[in-house]
C-alpha cells in the first residue's frame, strides 16, 4: 500500500514540478502594444482627423452645391432623395469618437507627466475641433461624461450650447498650457505645425473664431464672442500660415493602405494614377458652374477638370435623372487646383477661411483688426489666399475681387455677410465639405436652388439640417439617447440654426 | 435481465458447491470485440464450479484449478456471456456488447473511461460506426446529423472544403464558442482538426450532452462533448483487409428563384450613343418603359421578345464584330447553367490484427472532390496508424494520423490580420467582387457559352459584354485561393497495473496542422480601347484608363495551429494526462472507484501573412518583385491550462448509482487574482426494475432508469491577451520613420471572470416489450453566469465594445429518443426499425447590465432582457399601429422605420430526426430525415437579387406600378396620423425605381426569412454479399450500397433565396441566421459504395 502511495505522489509531484512558477503568466500581449509613446498617439490621432474631414463629408458638398453624381450610376436614395436613416453618413460619429479619445488620453498622460503640456494643448485644441464638428451636425452629445469607461458605460448627452462654451474655455486653457512654457516640445510627431506652438496658438483662437461666428446669427452676443478679446493677441491662421497635416504623405502603399494624401487618395487617384471611385462619381454641379461662371471666376478651372468628351466644364443637376446630356464623358471631375499631388497637404483649417471669420468678426464688431481696410481688407486678403492655394496669383485674385459684381466686389456687395459667405463657399470647396454645409445652414448662403433635388422621388425641397443619431447609439446607449426625443432631421434645428 | 439472473444464481450455486478439483492454471486476457481494448473486471468462472476470479485493469486473469475439459465462462454487464474450453493454459476471449440491451450497454465516458449505461446520471447518445458512414460523408460532423436528440450540426456553406459547427443543447454563451469539444480517444482536439479525422476510423461516437457529463474535461467541455473512439485491431488474431470505394455526385438542389422575362437595364436616365456625344433618353419615351442596355449589368430592362438584340460593345475596337443573340431567354437559366455536376471519390484501405494483447490498426484514405463550383477541388490523403501492445502489467496504446489536405477554390477575398484578403475580381464596386454575385448578373438570355473563356473572343475582360461586372469565369480562372493543411493527431498512452485495484496512466497527446495558404489575382491588362469606354458607360477598364492595367495580387499566409483555414484557425495543442485509477468493493454490493487526475495542456497559435497588390510580372506571384511596399502582419498566441481533478463512483446493489466529480483548473487568460477556479458536479442514477421487486421480470416494462444531475462549470470564453487593453498601427503607418498608433476599440479588464454554468438535469431511459421500444427523456435547465462578452459600448465611452463579465442566461429544454424495433428481423426474416429523436431548446436572457435590457451581439443580433437569444433585429416600414405598411401618398413607396424590429430567435428551437431501417434478407434500406424550425433567417442574398433584378421577387408585379400590399395613407398630420388603406397610389416605379431605389431595398424587413426546413439527409440502400463470397477463401465480404445525402429540402414559400442552414458568419460565432453571397446554392448528393472484407 505505501508503495503505491509513494507512486501517487511522485506522480503528481512530476505533474506540477515540470512547471515553472510563472508557467501560468502569459498576460503580456506578444502581438499589439499596451503602452503608446505620446508622439506615436500625436501624429496618428492628427492624421486621422485630417483624414475625417477631408473625406468623410462628400454628401455635405453635394448638398451645398459643389458636387453632385454623374449620371451614369444608380440613383442613391439617401444622398439624391433625402431618405436618411440612423446608418445613414454616420461613420463620422464614431471616427470622431474614436479620434477625440485618442487626444483624450493624451490629456490625461499630462496630468501624470507634466512635460507633456503641450502634447496636452494640442490634444485641447484639437478635441474643440473634433467636438465642434459633432455639436453641429448632432446637437448635445456626451461630452463630459464622456471617455470614461471603467466608470460610465452610458454617458449622459449634454447640452450643445454648453459644451460650444466649455470648448472656449478649452481652447483657452490649451493657449495658457502652451504659454506656460517647459513642456517638451513634440517636433515631428506634430504633423501640423512641426513642433511650432504659435501656430497652434493662432488654431486654437481661429477655432474660439468659428465656435463664436457660428452662434452669431441666433446669438449676436454669446460666450465665444465675449471671450474672443482675451486671446486677442495671439493671433489667427491667415494668409502666411495655414492649419495642414501633412506626416510624409507619398505615393505609395503600406501594406494595404495608400500612403496618399486623404483627399487625393479617396477623390483622386490610387498609387498607380488610375481614378479612384468617388473621382468618377462626384463631377461637377450646373448651379455651381454657373454661380463661377457668373462671378468670371478663374477658380473654376481648378475646382474642375475640363470634360474629356469636350474638353469644356460640365456639370449634372443635382438629382436629375433624366436630361440626355450628362454621363462621366461630359461632366466633370475635381479639378488640380483641388487634386494637387498625392503629397498635398491635409487640411484642417484654412488660411482664407480663418480670414472670411475674421472678416466677418470684424463686421459684427467681435474683433478689431489691424488691416487698414478692416473687414473689407480681410475679405480681400481671404479671397487672394484661396486663389493662391488653389494655384492661381495674387494678381488674378486682385482683378478678380475689383469687378464690380455682387459677392465678388466688396462695394458691389449689398449685404458684407452674404459676400464673405459666398466667397468663404469658394474658398472651402472640396477640402471642408462639413464646413461649407454648416454654413449654408447658418446663413442660408449661397442661395440653393428649390428644390435642392430635381429627384422626384425627393422627399424634401431642401437638404437635411442635422443628422440623426446613429443607430450604435440607440443600440448601446438608449437611456441616455431617449432624453432627446424624436429627431426630425428637416425641422429639429441645432441650437445655433435660426 | 435473465442474464443477470443467471449471473446471480450462479454465484447462489458457488457459494454451496464445494472445492472440487485440483488441476492446472489458465491465464489470458479478455478484450472488448468493438475497440480491440481489454474489458477489466469481467467475472471468469470455470463452469459448474464456484471457482473464479476477476480480469484485472488490464483485462488479463489468472485461474487456477482448472480442470482438463472444463468450461470456462466469461461474463460481464453489457457483453454477451461467452463460454470456452480453454485448450492449454492460455485462454484469450473476446466479449461482444449485447446488442439493444439497453443499460447494458457499456458507454465510453469522459477521460475515456468505460461505465455501464445504467450507472450513469446523465444524458449520453452513441452514433455508431456504420451509421456514421452509412452515406459516406467526407466530414464527421456531417455523418452526426439529425442522429441525436439535441446534438444540431450545422453546415455553414457549400464550398469545396466547407465549415461545420456542432452544437449541442443550443447556445449557452452570447457571444463565445459555444461548439461541442471534440475529443478523441480520451484527448480533445481542436475542433478544426475534426475534418482531417477519417470517418472510417471511427470505431463509435459517443455524445455527452450536457455540462455535469463533461464536468471532469473542465471548462472546454461547458458545451458537451463528442467523444470519438477510433478503430484498434480486432482481438481474434487474424488479420482484416478492408477496401472502401464511395462514388458521389453533387449538384445543385436548390437554386434561389430567379425570374426569366427581363433583360438588363440599370436604372440611368439615359445612355451615350456610341461614337458620338449624343446620349438619348434610356427610357422609351411613349411607354416610359425601360429600354434594353446592351452593357447593363442590372437585369431591369424590357420583357424578353424574342427579337435579335446586340450584346456588349464592338469586340476588339468600335469596328469590330458585335454579339448579336435573340433576346429571348435560354431554357435554363444561364445562372443554373453555370453551375456543374461535382464529384466525390473516396478510396480506403485498412488493415487490422490484434490478438488478447496486442491490436494493430493502419488505414489510408485518398478523397477526391469536386463541387458544384467548377475549378474547385479538394484533394484529401490520410493515414493513421494506431496499436494498443501489453507486457504484464504494462500496457501502451498509441495513434498517429497524418491528414494532408490541398484545395484550390475561387477567390471570395477571406483574410486575415492587418493584411486583408483579395477580393474576387479586379473590380472594385458595382458590388461585382465575390463570384456568386457576378453569376446573379447573368441576364437570362445570355449565351453562357460564349464567356466560358475568360481569355477568349467575348470573355476577356477588354470585350465582357458587362460593362461594371466581371466575368465569373475570370474569377474561376485567374482569382484563386491555394490551400495546403498538413494536420497531425498523436497521442500516446502508458498504463501500469501494478494491482487488481490500482490503474495508472499517462497520456501525451500532440495536435497541430500547419496551414498555408496562397491566394493570388493575375493581373489584367486592358487595351486603349476599352479604357476609352465605347459607351462612354463608367466602364470597369475606364477605372485603369491611366495605366491600362489592374496589377497582380497576392498574398500568403502560413500558420501554426490546428491546420484550419483562414480565417478560422484554431490551435495547436500538446497535453499531458496524468490519471490514476481506484476501485474497489468493500463489501459484496458496495462498489467505489476513484479517479485522479492531472492534466496540463498548452496551446498555441502562430500566423505570418505577406502580400502585395501591386506584383510587377504577371503571372509570377513572389513578394521580392513588386511595386511599394510588402503587406505583412505576424502574431502568436498562447493559452496554458494545469488542472487537477477527481471522480468518485459508489454504487449500491448494481441498481442505485452515485458519482461525484471536483475539478480545479487554472488558465493563462486570466489575471492572477481570477485564474484558479472550480467545479463541482453530482450524478445519480435508480434502476427501479431492479430495486423494486414487483418491476422485476416485467415483460411490459423490462427496464427502467431514472437519473439526476447537477453540476457547475467554469468556462474561460476569451482568447489570450483579453485582459490589457492594446494599441493599433494607424492606417497609412509609418510615413517614414515617423510612427502612429491608435487606441484599440475594444476595452479589456483584468478583472475578467470565468463564465459560470450551472446546470441541472433530469431524465428516464424506458425500455419496453423486452427492449423492442426504447424511449429516453431528458429535461435540462442551464444557467450561465458572469457571460463573458465584448458588449457594444456606446463610442462615446472611447471604445466601441468593451470585454466584460455580465449577467445571466438560461436555457433550457427537452430531448427525446424514441427508437422501435417493429419488426426483427432474426424472428421475421424482414426488420423494421424506427427511431425519433426531438429536442426542444428554449432560452432566455435573465439579466445584463444594471439598467440595460439590449445588448447589441452584432450580425443584426441581440440580447434582449426577457427574451431568447440570440434575437434578430432589424429595421423595418414605418408602419400604422396595425402593422400595415405606410406608403407614401405621392410616390407610393413604404419608408424606413427610425426603430428596430424583433424578428425572432436565430437559433432552432425544434429540432427532430427521424430514422428507420428497412431489411429484407440481405437488402437493407436506411433513411433520415431532419425538421428544423422556430427561427428566423436573413437572407443577405436577398439584397443581391434585388439589385441584379435576378430574383424572381422584383419581377413579382411584372416590374409595372403596384399597390404596394396591405399598405396605408397618412391622410391626417405628421403629429395627429390618420391612416386610410392604400387602394390607388401605385409605386412612383415598379421597376428599378421600387426594387432597388426605394426604402424596400434598404430595410432587412423583405429578406428575413423563417429558418425552418425539412431535410432527407441520408438514404442508404445497400446489399451485403457476404453470404455469396462465403466459399471463397480470399474475400470475407462484399457490401454494395446506393447512398444519398440531402436529396430534397422543403422550406417556407417565404424562402425563395437558400438553405436557411448556411450561415457568413465563422464556425466558432454562434451568431447564425445570416447569409450573404460568399455561399453558393445548396447541393443534393447522391452515388455509390463497396466495401470489400479480406
Amino acid at each position: 500500500m505505501k508503495k503505491y502511495i509513494l507512486f501517487i505522489a511522485i506522480f503528481f509531484t512530476i505533474g506540477i514540478a515540470g512547471c515553472k512558477k510563472d508557467y501560468l503568466s502569459l498576460e503580456v500581449n506578444p502581438n499589439q502594444p499596451s503602452v503608446s509613446p505620446p508622439g506615436l498617439t500625436l501624429a496618428a490621432a492628427l492624421n486621422n482627423a485630417a483624414a475625417i474631414v477631408n473625406t468623410n463629408y462628400s454628401q455635405d458638398g453635394v448638398w451645398v452645391g459643389w458636387w453632385t453624381n454623374s449620371g451614369n450610376y444608380v440613383p442613391n436614395p439617401a444622398l439624391d432623395q433625402f431618405q436618411i436613416t440612423n446608418t445613414s453618413y454616420t461613420a463620422v460619429w464614431s471616427n470622431l469618437y474614436a479620434n477625440l479619445t485618442n487626444f483624450n488620453n493624451l490629456v490625461l498622460a499630462n496630468q501624470k507627466d507634466p512635460t507633456l503640456g503641450n502634447y496636452a494643448a494640442i490634444s485641447m485644441i484639437m478635441k474643440a475641433y473634433d467636438f465642434e464638428q459633432l455639436v453641429d451636425q448632432f446637437g448635445d452629445v456626451p461630452y463630459s461624461q464622456a471617455f470614461q469607461p471603467s466608470t460610465i458605460l452610458n454617458p449622459q448627452y449634454d447640452g450643445a450650447q454648453a459644451i460650444y462654451n466649455d470648448l472656449v474655455k478649452q481652447l483657452d486653457a490649451a493657449i495658457a498650457l502652451i504659454n506656460k512654457g517647459g513642456a517638451a516640445n513634440p517636433g515631428t510627431s506634430d504633423i501640423v505645425f512641426g513642433g511650432n506652438m504659435v501656430g497652434w496658438k493662432k488654431f486654437a483662437n481661429s477655432l474660439k473664431l468659428r465656435l463664436a461666428i457660428r452662434q452669431s446669427t441666433k446669438f449676436a452676443s454669446n460666450a465665444a464672442s465675449a471671450d474672443l478679446a482675451a486671446t486677442a493677441s495671439e493671433g489667427y491662421l491667415d494668409d502666411t500660415i495655414d492649419a495642414e497635416a501633412n506626416p510624409g504623405f507619398a505615393n505609395t502603399l503600406s501594406g494595404a493602405n495608400d500612403q496618399a494624401s486623404p483627399f487625393w487618395s479617396n477623390y483622386g487617384f490610387d498609387v498607380n494614377g488610375n481614378a479612384t471611385f468617388p473621382n468618377n462619381y462626384y463631377r461637377g454641379n450646373v448651379f455651381y458652374i454657373n454661380t463661377l461662371n457668373g462671378f468670371n471666376d478663374p477658380r473654376i478651372n481648378q475646382i474642375y477638370a475640363p470634360t474629356s468628351a469636350g474638353g469644356v466644364i460640365g456639370g449634372n443637376v443635382f438629382g436629375d435623372n433624366t436630361t440626355s446630356v450628362k454621363g462621366n464623358p461630359n461632366t466633370s471631375a475635381i479639378g488640380p487646383g483641388l487634386l494637387k499631388s498625392p503629397t498635398m497637404n491635409a487640411v484642417l483649417m484654412s488660411g482664407a477661411e480663418s480670414l472670411f471669420l475674421q472678416a466677418e468678426a470684424a463686421l459684427d464688431t467681435y474683433i478689431t483688426t489691424s488691416d487698414p481696410l478692416g473687414a473689407q481688407g480681410l475679405y480681400q486678403r481671404g479671397i487672394t489666399a484661396s486663389f493662391k492655394a488653389m494655384g492661381l496669383t495674387a494678381a488674378q485674385a486682385i482683378t478678380y475681387y475689383a469687378q464690380a459684381i455682387p459677392n465678388v466686389g466688396w462695394a458691389a456687395s449689398p449685404n458684407k455677410q452674404e459676400a464673405i459667405i459666398y466667397q468663404k463657399w469658394i474658398a472651402l470647396t472640396g477640402y471642408s465639405c462639413l464646413e461649407g454645409y454648416l454654413e449654408y445652414e447658418r446663413t442660408g448662403f449661397p442661395v440653393l436652388p428649390s428644390p435642392l433635388s430635381a429627384d422626384p422621388s425627393a422627399i424634401s425641397t431642401f437638404a437635411p439640417i442635422r443628422q440623426f443619431y446613429p443607430l450604435s447609439e440607440l443600440t448601446s446607449n438608449a437611456g441616455p439617447l431617449a432624453k432627446e426625443g424624436t429627431i426630425n432631421i428637416f425641422t429639429t434645428k441645432i441650437f445655433w440654426e435660426k | 435481465m435473465k442474464k443477470l439472473l443467471l449471473v446471480s444464481l450462479c454465484f447462489l450455486m458457488l457459494c454451496i458447491t464445494q472445492v472440487f478439483a485440483q488441476n492446472r492454471t489458465v491465464t489470458g486476457t479478455v478484450t472488448a470485440k468493438e475497440d480491440g481494448l481489454p474489458i477489466p473486471g469481467v467475472t471468469v468462472k470455470v463452469r459448474g464450479t464456484n471457482n473464479g476470479t476477476q480480469t484485472n485493469t488490464a483485462g488479463k486473469y489468472t485461474l487456477a484449478g482448472v480442470p482438463a475439459g472444463a468450461t470456462l465462462t466469461f461474463s460481464f454487464i453489457g457483453y454477451q456471456t461467452q463460454n470456452v474450453v480453454p485448450a492449454g493454459a492460455t485462454a484469450n476471449v473476446v466479449l461482444t456488447l449485447a446488442s439493444n440491451q439497453l443499460g447494458e450497454v457499456v458507454v465510453t465516458t469522459a477521460l475515456g473511461i468505460k461505465q455501464p449505461a445504467r450507472s450513469l446520471g446523465y444524458s449520453t447518445a452513441s452514433v455508431t460506426a456504420q451509421s456514421l458512414v452509412a452515406t459516406a460523408p467526407t466530414n464527421v460532423a456531417n455523418g452526426l446529423t439529425a442522429k441525436v436528440a439535441g446534438l444540431a450540426v450545422y453546415s455553414l456553406d457549400n464550398g469545396v472544403d466547407p465549415n461545420v459547427s456542432i452544437v449541442l443543447r443550443g447556445n449557452r454563451s452570447l457571444e463565445g464558442n459555444n461548439n461541442a469539444l471534440i475529443v478523441v480517444d480520451g484527448v480533445p482536439i481542436p475542433g478544426g482538426s475534426l475534418s482531417a479525422v477519417n470517418p472510417n476510423d471511427i470505431a463509435d461516437i459517443t455524445i455527452l450532452k450536457g455540462a455535469s457529463s463533461a464536468a471532469l474535461y473542465g471548462s472546454e467541455a461547458s458545451n458537451g462533448a463528442v467523444l470519438i473512439t477510433t478503430k484498434r485491431g480486432t482481438g481474434d488474431g487474424k488479420p482484416v483487409i478492408v477496401y472502401q470505394n464511395s462514388y458521389q455526385l453533387e449538384n445543385v438542389s436548390y437554386y434561389p428563384k430567379l425570374q426569366n422575362q427581363f433583360g438588363p437595364y440599370g436604372g440611368e436616365g439615359s445612355y451615350r450613343v456610341p461614337g458620338t456625344n449624343n446620349f438619348v433618353a434610356a427610357t422609351d419615351p411613349i411607354t416610359g418603359a425601360p429600354e434594353y442596355i446592351p452593357y447593363e449589368n442590372q437585369i431591369y430592362g424590357p420583357a424578353y421578345n424574342g427579337q435579335l438584340v446586340p450584346i456588349g460593345a464592338p469586340v476588339g475596337s468600335a469596328t469590330g464584330p458585335i454579339q448579336m443573340i435573340p433576346y429571348a431567354a435560354q431554357k435554363k437559366n444561364p445562372i443554373e447553367q453555370f453551375f456543374q455536376t461535382g464529384m466525390t471519390e473516396q478510396n480506403d484501405i485498412s488493415f487490422s490484427q490484434g490478438d488478447a494483447k496486442n491490436a494493430f490498426y493502419i488505414s489510408a484514405q485518398n478523397a477526391y472532390r469536386t463541387t458544384v463550383v467548377p475549378s474547385d477541388v479538394n484533394i484529401k490523403n490520410a493515414f493513421s496508424v494506431r496499436g494498443h501492445r501489453t507486457y504484464g502489467i504494462f500496457s501502451a496504446d498509441y495513434s498517429v494520423g497524418y491528414t494532408k489536405t490541398r484545395v484550390s477554390t475561387y477567390n471570395s477575398g477571406i483574410g486575415v490580420g492587418s493584411v486583408s484578403g483579395i477580393s474576387g475580381s479586379y473590380v472594385t464596386n458595382a458590388g461585382a467582387a465575390d463570384l456568386y454575385s457576378s453569376v446573379l448578373q447573368l441576364p437570362a438570355f445570355l449565351n453562357l457559352a460564349t464567356i466560358k473563356d475568360p481569355d477568349g473572343f467575348y470573355g476577356n475582360p477588354n470585350d465582357f459584354y458587362d460593362a461594371y461586372a466581371i466575368n465569373p469565369y475570370w474569377v474561376l480562372k485567374h482569382s484563386r485561393r491555394n490551400i495546403s493543411k498538413d494536420q497531425l493527431l498523436s497521442q500516446l498512452k502508458l498504463r501500469l497495473d501494478p494491482a487488481k485495484w490500482i490503474g495508472i496512466s499517462y497520456q501525451l497527446s500532440d495536435n497541430f496542422g500547419i496551414n498555408q495558404e496562397r491566394q493570388t489575382q493575375d493581373e489584367v491588362d486592358f487595351s486603349k480601347y476599352a479604357t476609352d469606354d465605347y459607351f462612354s458607360a463608367g466602364n470597369v477598364p475606364s477605372g485603369f484608363a491611366a495605366t491600362g492595367k489592374s496589377p497582380g495580387q497576392v498574398n500568403d499566409y502560413y500558420s501554426f495551429g490546428d491546420g484550419a483555414n483562414f480565417p478560422n484557425p484554431g490551435y495547436s495543442r500538446i497535453q499531458g494526462d496524468a490519471l490514476i485509477d481506484l476501485h474497489y468493493n468493500f463489501l459484496k454490493d458496495l462498489k467505489t472507484s476513484l479517479v485522479l487526475g492531472n492534466s496540463i495542456r498548452q496551446q498555441y497559435f502562430k500566423y505570418i501573412a505577406t502580400g502585395s497588390k501591386n506584383l510587377l510580372i504577371p503571372g509570377f506571384y513572389n513578394i521580392n518583385t513588386i511595386g511599394g511596399t510588402i503587406s505583412a502582419s505576424e502574431a502568436s498566441f498562447m493559452i496554458r491550462n494545469i488542472s487537477n481533478f477527481g471522480d468518485l463512483n459508489i454504487g449500491w446493489k448494481n441498481f442505485i448509482n452515485f458519482e461525484a466529480t471536483l475539478r480545479q483548473e487554472q488558465d493563462s487568460r486570466l489575471s492572477k487574482a481570477e485564474r484558479t477556479f472550480y467545479y463541482p458536479s453530482a450524478k445519480l442514477s435508480f434502476i427501479p426494475t431492479d430495486a423494486i421487486p414487483f418491476l422485476k421480470d416485467n415483460h411490459i416494462l423490462n427496464y427502467a432508469k431514472l437519473y439526476g444531475s447537477f453540476s457547475r462549470v467554469g468556462n474561460i470564453d476569451v482568447g489570450p491577451y483579453t485582459i490589457q487593453n492594446v494599441y493599433n498601427l494607424a492606417g497609412g503607418f509609418p510615413y517614414g520613420s515617423l510612427g502612429g498608433l491608435t487606441q484599440g476599440g475594444t476595452n479589456y479588464s483584468s478583472t475578467l471572470k470565468p463564465e459560470l454554468t450551472t446546470e441541472v438535469e433530469l431524465g428516464a431511459e424506458l425500455s419496453f416489450f423486452d427492449s423492442r421500444l426504447a424511449v429516453n427523456a431528458t429535461w435540462y435547465d442551464q444557467h450561465v453566469k458572469n457571460q463573458t462578452v465584448p458588449i457594444g459600448t456606446s463610442i462615446t465611452t472611447g471604445y466601441s465594445s468593451t470585454l466584460t463579465n455580465i449577467g445571466e442566461t438560461e436555457s433550457y429544454g427537452e430531448e427525446f429518443q424514441v427508437t422501435g424495433d417493429i419488426l426483427t428481423q432474426a424472428q421475421n426474416k424482414f426488420g423494421f426499425q424506427l427511431g425519433a429523436n426531438f429536442s426542444i431548446n428554449d432560452s432566455k436572457v435573465i439579466s445584463l447590465l444594471p439598467n440595460i435590457t439590449s445588448l447589441s451581439l452584432g450580425n443584426r443580433q441581440y440580447a434582449v432582457v426577457g427574451q431568447p437569444f440570440p434575437l434578430m433585429e432589424g429595421t423595418d416600414f414605418v408602419r400604422d399601429p396595425q402593422g400595415h405598411v405606410v406608403v407614401s401618398a405621392t410616390t407610393g413607396y413604404p419608408s424606413a422605420a427610425q426603430t428596430l424590429t424583433t424578428y425572432g430567435r436565430t437559433t432552432p428551437k425544434y429540432d427532430l430526426g427521424l430514422n428507420t431501417r428497412l431489411a429484407y434478407k440481405f437488402v437493407s434500406l436506411t433513411a433520415v430525415a431532419e425538421y428544423r424550425g422556430g427561427d428566423v433567417v436573413y437572407n443577405g442574398i436577398g439584397g443581391t437579387l434585388d439589385f441584379t433584378g435576378s430574383g424572381y421577387t422584383s419581377a413579382s408585379a411584372g416590374r409595372q406600378p403596384f399597390v404596394f400590399p396591405n399598405s396605408v395613407i397618412n391622410t391626417g398630420t405628421a403629429a395627429n396620423p390618420v391612416y386610410t388603406p392604400n387602394t390607388n397610389v401605385n409605386v412612383r416605379d415598379g421597376n428599378y425605381g421600387f426594387w432597388q431605389g426605394s426604402a424596400y431595398a434598404s430595410v432587412d424587413y423583405p429578406y428575413v426569412s423563417s429558418g425552418a426546413f425539412w431535410k432527407l439527409r441520408e438514404v442508404n440502400l445497400s446489399f451485403n454479399l457476404d453470404q455469396f463470397v462465403k466459399q471463397s477463401k480470399f474475400v470475407k465480404g462484399i457490401t454494395v450500397a446506393l447512398t444519398g445525402r440531402n436529396l430534397f429540402m422543403f422550406v417556407p414559400k417565404n424562402n425563395p433565396w437558400t438553405d436557411p442552414e448556411f450561415s457568413d458568419s465563422s464556425p466558432t460565432s454562434n451568431l447564425r441566421g445570416t447569409n450573404d453571397i460568399r455561399e453558393t446554392p445548396g447541393t443534393r448528393v447522391f452515388g455509390g459504395s463497396l466495401r470489400v472484407t479480406f
